[in-house]
C-alpha cells in the first residue's frame, strides 16, 4: 500500500492504495466522487476525463500513485457552489446528454478545450471533443453546447 | 479490466531508475498511454514498474548541435507547441497533432512513444523520416543509437530491458525546407491506417535533400530509399511525383488486417506519399 | 397538406423545449448509475469466459481460486445447479428460456461465462480469475450463418440433441394468389441480395447488477442497469421462486441500453444466485471487453429481395428471402418483420420467407428497430431496382409512395397503414436538400471525377408496437401535502428524457407548474407494473397512462375545491396551481390548500367527496401501433485517395405527430442516426473462422465520433395519432432504422460512375476499395 497525498477539488486528501489501482478507481472508490466515469478503462471513450494540474488527462490511464501532489480536479468540483459552470449550463440547456453517462467526461475535456481554443469553429470543435464518445446524442447538441460555452465565456472575459 | 499487482517507484535521478530497473521483471513507465491499457486488459504485467516521470532531467525541447533535442519523458503535447520543435523540427511539429486526442498527448511521451514503437505510430516514424538519433542509457553508460537500426520489429526496438532512453535527437534541416504528414486514419484521433511522411530540402530548383518514410505497411514504420533517390539530385520541375510515390511502395508487402488489406495500404500508400510530396514542395518552394 | 394539431387549452409545457429535469444532477457528476451505488461489505463480481467459440469442458478447477486472497466464493455450474427456478420473460413467452447461469458441460460461444469469483474488490476476483484451471477440448465453430443451416456436421446445440442450427424456417408464403404472375408478368423484375453487417447496441454504460440477499427477511434487493425494473423483478421472483413483493428492482440513472438491457441475462442471474450463495451483497459490473464480446449482438441479417416494376414504375410486387443470425443463445431473437416489407408503400403483392440459424457467436439481441431489416432491405432494393432499370431511385419511390390522402391503406400483409405522411415527408426532405439542385451539382462534380451521391430511404415505424405483453402503461399521479405533484410511472429511463417529457403532460393537464412535477420511475416497490422502455412505446403509453391519471386525479381536486368554493366543479378551472371560479379569479383556492384540507381535515369534507389526491390509471391506446413515419436524405462524397466516404449532408424529414418537446424529439433522431451512420461506416463486429472476435476494445470495434458525424437537418411534420389522448407517437427508434439504407444508397450512387451497386454493409474505406478495385477501378 501506498500513501497518497493530493488535492481534489480544493480539498486535500490522503489516500492509501495500491499502486495498481488507477486514478479513475481511487476517486471512485476511495474519494467517494462517482461523476468520473468508466466506459472502457482503455482509454478510448474519455468519460473518465479529468483535469490533473490543469490538463486533461485520461483517469483511467493513471495510476493514483503517479497522482502524488497532483492537484485534481473532477466533474463534482467544476460548479461554483449551486452556480453551474458555463460549459454545464451550456450542456442543459442545448440538450448536450440524454442517458448522460458520458457528459462529466465530456465537461471536463469541453472546459479544458475552451481554454486553449476560446474561439473555435464547428470543425474545430468537432475535432476537439473527438476524443471522447457519446452513445446517445449524435453529437449534435454536444457541439451546439460547446459553441454556446464558448459565447459565454467569452462574454464573461 | 483491472492490472495485475506490480510494486511501484519514482525514482529521481536516471541514475536511480537505471538500479530500479535491474530488478528482473520491471517495466519503464512513461506516460502509461500505451502501457496501462495493456496492463487493464492484462495483456503485459510486470513485477515492477519504474515511473520516469519525477525526473527532471528528461523533460524538455532544447536546441543542441544542429538537432532538436527532446527530452525523453516530454509530452508529446508539450512538443507540439513548443517553438523549438515548430522551428527546428517542422515534421515532428506536423505529426504530432496526429497522435491520438489531446488529452492522450497531455500525458503520452515523445520517448514513450518512439520506445513502443507501434509500426502505425507517427512518432517512430518521424524519428525515422528525419534521421533521428536516440540516446539510451543504462548500467554500462549512454549509447545513441539511429533510428535506421532503432526499429526491430512490431513494438521491438534496440533498447534493452534493464536500459532507458533518455533523450530523441532531430536533426535540423537548413532552408528551403518543405515537410508533410498525410495518413488515414478509421477515425480522428486514431492509429493510422497507413501513412507517408515526406521531407524535401531545395536549392535553387533542384531537390537536395529528401526524406520519405512510410506508416502502416509493416512492423516496422520504412524509409524509401529508392524513391528518395529518384527525388535528390533531381529538378523539381521535371519531377514524376507518381512515379516516385510507386516506387515508394514497390518493394513493400503491407499485412491485411481488420481495418484494410495490404492491397489497400499499398495504393492508397502511394496516393498519401504523393499528395505528401508535393505539400512538401509546395512548402519549400515558399520557404 | 395541413398540420391537425389538437393542443389542449392551457397547454404551455407540451410542445415547448423545456430544460431536462435529469440534467442538473448529470452534468454536475450526481447520477447514481449502477457502479456508483455503494452497499457497505458488497463483493464484486468477475466471469471466467470462454475464449474458445465451441468446445466441450474436460476440466475446470477452481480450488486455488478459491484459496486466492479476498476471495468469498467461486461458483461453477455445479454451485447453480437446482438452485433456482423457471427463467423466461413474459414478452418473449415460456419457450425462450435464459440459458444456465454459467455452461454446464460445453461452451459455444466466446464469452461463454464458466465460472463466477467474488471477492473484496473487482482487482481480487480478476486475480483469482487466473487461478482457475480450465481445459476445454476445442470443436469446429459455426460462424457463418449463410452457411450454418446446411451444416448438420457441427452443430450449435448439440449438447440440447438439437440436429441442425435452424432455429426457426418459415417457407415461402406468398401475400397475394397472384403473386408469381404477378412476377412472371412484370415488366422489370430486379433481384437484390442485401446484406446487413453486425452491429451492436454499446451503450456508454455497460450491463451491471448489484444484489443484496436478505436471509432473515428471505427479501432480493437488486438495483440494476435494465430498462426494466418491473419485468427483472418478475423474472427473479419465478427465478428464486418467491412472492414479487419480497424482491425490489431499482434503477436510478441508466447509461444507455438500446435494447440491450431490456431483458435478463445470464450473467445477471449467476449474480443473484450468489447474492443468495454468500447472504449479503455482490455486485457485478460489465467491463467494455465482455460488454462487446458478451452483452448480445444485433443486426446481421440478409435478404434477397425481388421487386416487380411495371412499364409505368408501378411496383406490382416484392418478396424477400432471409435469414438471420441469432448467435448461440439470443436473449432476443428479435429479427426482421415482414409484414413491414412493404412499409410506406402501395405494393399489392407481396411474399416472403424467413430463417434464424443458431451460430457459435454471441447471441441476438433487440437493437433500436429490431425488426428494421426490413427498412434495409426494402429500401436498398428500391435503389438497385431503379438503377437496373435506369430511372431516378427518387422518381420510383415518388409512383409508389403512400400519401395521406389516400388512407387508410391495408397493405399486402394486412397492416392498416393510417396517419402516416410518407410521401409528404419525402417532398419536404427532398425540398431541404433541393434535391434537383443537387443532381445538377453531382453531375458537375462527376464530370470533374468527384463521386457525390445521394441516398434516400422512407419508412414507417410502428411504434408501442403490437405485443400482448406491452398493450398497456401505468400511472399513478399525486398531490403531495405541499401541493406538489409526484407521478409514478411504470417507466425505466435509460435517456430518454421521461422524466422531463411525463412533467410536461402532467402540468398542463393539472394545471399546475412543470418545477412542481416530480416523476419517481423504475422502482417496482413504487411504481405501477410496466413492461419496460423500448419499442418506441413511452410516449404513447407512458404518456396516455399520465394524462389518464392526472385527468383523474384533476377531478378529485375539482371536487374538493367546489366544495371549498361552494361552486359546481363543471365552473372551475386550474392555472398555476389555482384553482378558480371561471370568470371570477378572485374566487379561488390554492392546490396547497386543497392538500392542506385533503391530508389535514379530511373529516371536514362530505361523505360523498374523497378526500384522496391520487389516481392511477393503466392506459391501453385505441389501436396497434402507433404509426409514425420518416423519409432521410444523405448527401456523401468518396475521397478518391483513401476511399473514405464523408457525409456532406443529412436530412431528416419526419412525422412523429404531436411533439411533446421538440428538442427531445430531435435528439432521439441525432442519436438513433448516428448508429445507423456508425454500423454503416465504422462500426463492425467481427469474427474470424474459429469465432474468435476480433473487435473486442474500443480501438477495434469503431464507434464514431463528432467528428466523423454530420449535422442532422430535421424537418418536421405533426400529423396528430388518434390512438392516445395526447395525439402522440413514438420516433425513438426510426432514426437508427433509417439512416443504414439512407447511407448504403448514398454510397452506391457515389461509385454509380463505376457501374457499382452497393447493396452490403459495412463501407469502410477498404471496403469501398475492394468495390472498386473490383469493379477495376482502382
Ligand atoms: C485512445 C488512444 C489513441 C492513441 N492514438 C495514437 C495515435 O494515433 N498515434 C500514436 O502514435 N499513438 C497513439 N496512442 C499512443 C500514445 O501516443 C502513447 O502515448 C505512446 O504510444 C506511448 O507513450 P507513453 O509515454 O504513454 O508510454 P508508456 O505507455 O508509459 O510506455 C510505452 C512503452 O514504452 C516503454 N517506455 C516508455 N518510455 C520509455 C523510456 N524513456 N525508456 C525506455 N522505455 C520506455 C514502456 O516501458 C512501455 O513499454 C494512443 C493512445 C490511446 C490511449
Ligand atoms: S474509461 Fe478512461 S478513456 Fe474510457
Ligand atoms: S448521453 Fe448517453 S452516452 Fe452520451
Amino acid at each position: 500500500m501506498h500513501e497518497v497525498a493530493l488535492t481534489v477539488n480544493g480539498t486535500n486528501m490522503r489516500i492509501e492504495v495500491e499502486p495498481r489501482m488507477t486514478l479513475a478507481d481511487a476517486l471512485r472508490d476511495r474519494c467517494d466522487l462517482t461523476g468520473t466515469h468508466l466506459a472502457c478503462e482503455h482509454g478510448v471513450c474519455g468519460s473518465c476525463t479529468i483535469s490533473v494540474d490543469g490538463r486533461a488527462v485520461r483517469s483511467c490511464l493513471m495510476f493514483a500513485v503517479q497522482a502524488d501532489g497532483a492537484d485534481v480536479m473532477t466533474i463534482e468540483g467544476l460548479a461554483n457552489g449551486e452556480e453551474l459552470h458555463p460549459v454545464q449550463k451550456a450542456f442543459q440547456a442545448e440538450h448536450g446528454l440524454q442517458c448522460g453517462f458520458c457528459t462529466p467526461g465530456f465537461v471536463m475535456s469541453v472546459t479544458k478545450f475552451l481554454e486553449t481554443t476560446p474561439d473555435p469553429t464547428d470543425d474545430q470543435i468537432r475535432d476537439g471533443i473527438s476524443g471522447n464518445l457519446c452513445r446517445c446524442t449524435g453529437y449534435q447538441g454536444i457541439v451546439r453546447a460547446v459553441k454556446r460555452a464558448a459565447a459565454e465565456l467569452n462574454g464573461q472575459s | 479490466m483491472k492490472p495485475a499487482p506490480f510494486e511501484y517507484s519514482a525514482p529521481t535521478t536516471v541514475a536511480e531508475a537505471i538500479e530500479a530497473l535491474s530488478h528482473d521483471d520491471a517495466k519503464v513507465l512513461a506516460g502509461g498511454q500505451s502501457l496501462i491499457p495493456l496492463m487493464a486488459m492484462r495483456l503485459s504485467r510486470f513485477d515492477r514498474l519504474v515511473d520516469l516521470r519525477r525526473i527532471p532531467e528528461l523533460s524538455g525541447c532544447t536546441r543542441v548541435n544542429g538537432t532538436v533535442r527532446i527530452g525523453a519523458m516530454t509530452r508529446q503535447a508539450d512538443a507540439e507547441h513548443d517553438p523549438i520543435v515548430a522551428e527546428g523540427a517542422p515534421l515532428l511539429a506536423k505529426a504530432l497533432p496526429n497522435v491520438g486526442h489531446y488529452q492522450i498527448r497531455n500525458q503520452g511521451t515523445v520517448g514513450g512513444s518512439i520506445v513502443h514503437a507501434d509500426p502505425s505510430a507517427e512518432l517512430p516514424t518521424a524519428a525515422l523520416a528525419l534521421d533521428a538519433t536516440i540516446e539510451i542509457a543504462g548500467a554500462s553508460g549512454v549509447r545513441r543509437v539511429p533510428a535506421s537500426e532503432f526499429f526491430l520489429g512490431t513494438m521491438e526496438t534496440a533498447v534493452g530491458d534493464h536500459e532507458i532512453v533518455t533523450a530523441i535527437e532531430f536533426p535540423v534541416w537548413g532552408p528551403g525546407s518543405g515537410f508533410a504528414v498525410e495518413e488515414m486514419a478509421r477515425r480522428h484521433g486514431d492509429f493510422a491506417v497507413v501513412g507517408a511522411m515526406c521531407g524535401v530540402r531545395i536549392e535553387g530548383g533542384t531537390v537536395a535533400q529528401s526524406a520519405i518514410a512510410m506508416f502502416g505497411v509493416g512492423s516496422v514504420p520504412v524509409r524509401c530509399g529508392a524513391a528518395e533517390s529518384m527525388l535528390t539530385g533531381s529538378t523539381v520541375d521535371g519531377l514524376d511525383l507518381g512515379a516516385v510515390a510507386q516506387a515508394a511502395v514497390a518493394d513493400l508487402d503491407p499485412p491485411d488486417d481488420l481495418h484494410a488489406s495490404g492491397a489497400y495500404r499499398r495504393a492508397v500508400g502511394a496516393a498519401l506519399v504523393e499528395r505528401a510530396l508535393r505539400a512538401a514542395i509546395e512548402e519549400a518552394g515558399h520557404a | 397538406m395541413s398540420n391537425r394539431i389538437i393542443s389542449p387549452v392551457g397547454a404551455r409545457f407540451v410542445g415547448q423545449s423545456v430544460q431536462r429535469k435529469e440534467d442538473r444532477r448529470l452534468v454536475t457528476g450526481h447520477g447514481q448509475y449502477v457502479d456508483d451505488i455503494k452497499v457497505p461489505g458488497a463483493l464484486h463480481a468477475a466471469f471466467l469466459r470462454s475464449d474458445v467459440a465451441r468446445g466441450r469442458i474436460t476440466k475446470l478447477d477452481v480450488s486455488a481460486a478459491r484459496e486466492a486472497p479476498g476471495v468469498h466464493g467461486v461458483y461453477t455450474w455445479q454451485d447453480f445447479h437446482e438452485q433456482f427456478g423457471e427463467a423466461y420473460h413474459v414478452m418473449m413467452g415460456e419457450a425462450l428460456v435464459v440459458p444456465p447461469p454459467l455452461a454446464i458441460m460445453d461452451v459455444r460461444h466466446v464469452g461463454d461465462p464458466i465460472a463466477l469469483v467474488v471477492a473484496d474488490d473487482r482487482y481480487l476476483a480478476e486475480d483469482a480469475l487466473e487461478l482457475i484451471e480450465l481445459e476445454l477440448e476445442v470443436d469446429q465453430a459455426v460462424v457463418d450463418y449463410r452457411t450454418a443451416a446446411d451444416d448438420s456436421d457441427n452443430v450449435v446445440h448439440a449438447g440440447w440433441g438439437l440436429p441442425s442450427n435452424v432455429m426457426v424456417a418459415m417457407p415461402f408464403m406468398p401475400l397475394a394468389p397472384d403473386l408469381d404472375e404477378a412476377f412472371a408478368s412484370a415488366a422489370h423484375v430486379v433481384e437484390t441480395l442485401v446484406d446487413q453487417n453486425r452491429y451492436n447496441c454499446v451503450p456508454m454504460e455497460g450491463r451491471g447488477i448489484v444484489a443484496t440477499w436478505n436471509q432473515g427477511r428471505g427479501e432480493m434487493d437488486i438495483i440494476a442497469s435494465t430498462q426494466s425494473v418491473h419485468e427483472t423483478r418478475n423474472f427473479f421472483a419465478r427465478y428464486l421462486d418467491i412472492p414479487e413483493g419480497n424482491i425490489r428492482v431499482t434503477a436510478r440513472d441508466v447509461g444507455g441500453g438500446f435494447g440491450q438491457k431490456m431483458f435478463v441475462f445470464r450473467e445477471e442471474c449467476a449474480i443473484v444466485l450468489a447474492a443468495r450463495a454468500v447472504r449479503g451483497t455482490v455486485k457485478w459490473i460489465e467491463d467494455r471487453r465482455e460488454n462487446l464480446i458478451a452483452s448480445g449482438h444485433s443486426r446481421n441479417e440478409s435478404g434477397t429481395v425481388r421487386v416487380a416494376v411495371a412499364d409505368d414504375l408501378t411496383i406490382t410486387a416484392m418478396s424477400v428471402d432471409h435469414v438471420a443470425d441469432v448467435g448461440a443463445y439470443p436473449p432476443c431473437p428479435a429479427v426482421l418483420d415482414p409484414t413491414l416489407l412493404t412499409g410506406p408503400y402501395r405494393i399489392p403483392r407481396m411474399g416472403f420467407s424467413m430463417s434464424m440459424v443458431w451460430t457459435n457467436t454471441m447471441g441476438k439481441v433487440a437493437y433500436r428497430g429490431p425488426w428494421m431489416f426490413e427498412t434495409t432491405a426494402r429500401e436498398i432494393a428500391i435503389d438497385a431496382t431503379a438503377r437496373a432499370i435506369g430511372v431516378d431511385p427518387v422518381e420510383l419511390r415518388r409512383k409508389n409512395l403512400l400519401s395521406f390522402d389516400e388512407l387508410p391503406y391495408t397493405s399486402a400483409a394486412q397492416r392498416e397503414m393510417v396517419e402516416i405522411t410518407p410521401l409528404e415527408t419525402l417532398d419536404q426532405a427532398l425540398e431541404m436538400l433541393d434535391y434537383e439542385g443537387f443532381r445538377r451539382e453531382q453531375e458537375a462534380a462527376r464530370a470533374e471525377g468527384r463521386l457525390l451521391g445521394v441516398g434516400v430511404s422512407v419508412y414507417v415505424e410502428p411504434t408501442s408496437m403490437d405485443a400482448p405483453s406491452l398493450h398497456t402503461e401505468g400511472a399513478t399521479v399525486r398531490v403531495e401535502a405541499s401541493g406538489k405533484v409526484v407521478a409514478y410511472l411504470g417507466t425505466t429511463s435509460h435517456g430518454q428524457s421521461i422524466e422531463t417529457t411525463m412533467a410536461q403532460i402532467v402540468a398542463d393537464t393539472l394545471g399546475v407548474a412543470y418545477d412542481d412535477v416530480i416523476v419517481v420511475q423504475a422502482d417496482t416497490q413504487s411504481t405501477p407494473y410496466g413492461p419496460g422502455t423500448g419499442g418506441s412505446r413511452t410516449a404513447v403509453l407512458a404518456g396516455g397512462a399520465a394524462q389518464r391519471a392526472t385527468e383523474s386525479l384533476r377531478e378529485k381536486v375539482v371536487a374538493i375545491a367546489a366544495h371549498m368554493l361552494e361552486a359546481s366543479g363543471d365552473d372551475l378551472e386550474i392555472a398555476d396551481s389555482t384553482i378558480s371560479v371561471k370568470g371570477t379569479p378572485s374566487k379561488s383556492v390554492t392546490l396547497f390548500e386543497v392538500a392542506k384540507l385533503a391530508y389535514r381535515q379530511a373529516h371536514t369534507l362530505p361523505a360523498d367527496v374523497d378526500s384522496s389526491l391520487e389516481a392511477t390509471v393503466r392506459f391501453r391506446p385505441t389501436r396497434f401501433p402507433t404509426w409514425s413515419n420518416a423519409t432521410h436524405i444523405c448527401v456523401v462524397e468518396i475521397d478518391r485517395v483513401t476511399w473514405r466516404p464523408t457525409i456532406l449532408r443529412y436530412i431528416v424529414s419526419e412525422d412523429c405527430g404531436r411533439m411533446i418537446n421538440p428538442m427531445v424529439v430531435e435528439g432521439q433522431i441525432f442519436g438513433g442516426v448516428a448508429q445507423g451512420i456508425g454500423g454503416v461506416l465504422y462500426e463492425n463486429f467481427v469474427y474470424d473462422n474459429e469465432g474468435t472476435p476480433l473487435t473486442t476494445t474500443f480501438m477495434d470495434y469503431l464507434l464514431p465520433t463528432a467528428a466523423e458525424m454530420p449535422h442532422i437537418e430535421i424537418g418536421h411534420l405533426e400529423t396528430v395519432s388518434t390512438t392516445n389522448p395526447g395525439g402522440f407517437k413514438g420516433l425513438g427508434e426510426g432514426g437508427a432504422i433509417g439512416s443504414h439504407a439512407c447511407v448504403t444508397n448514398a454510397v452506391s450512387d457515389a461509385l454509380a460512375p463505376f457501374g457499382i451497386v452497393v447493396t452490403k454493409t459495412p463501407l469502410g474505406p477498404n471496403d469501398i476499395f475492394e468495390l472498386v478495385r473490383a469493379a477495376g477501378h482502382a
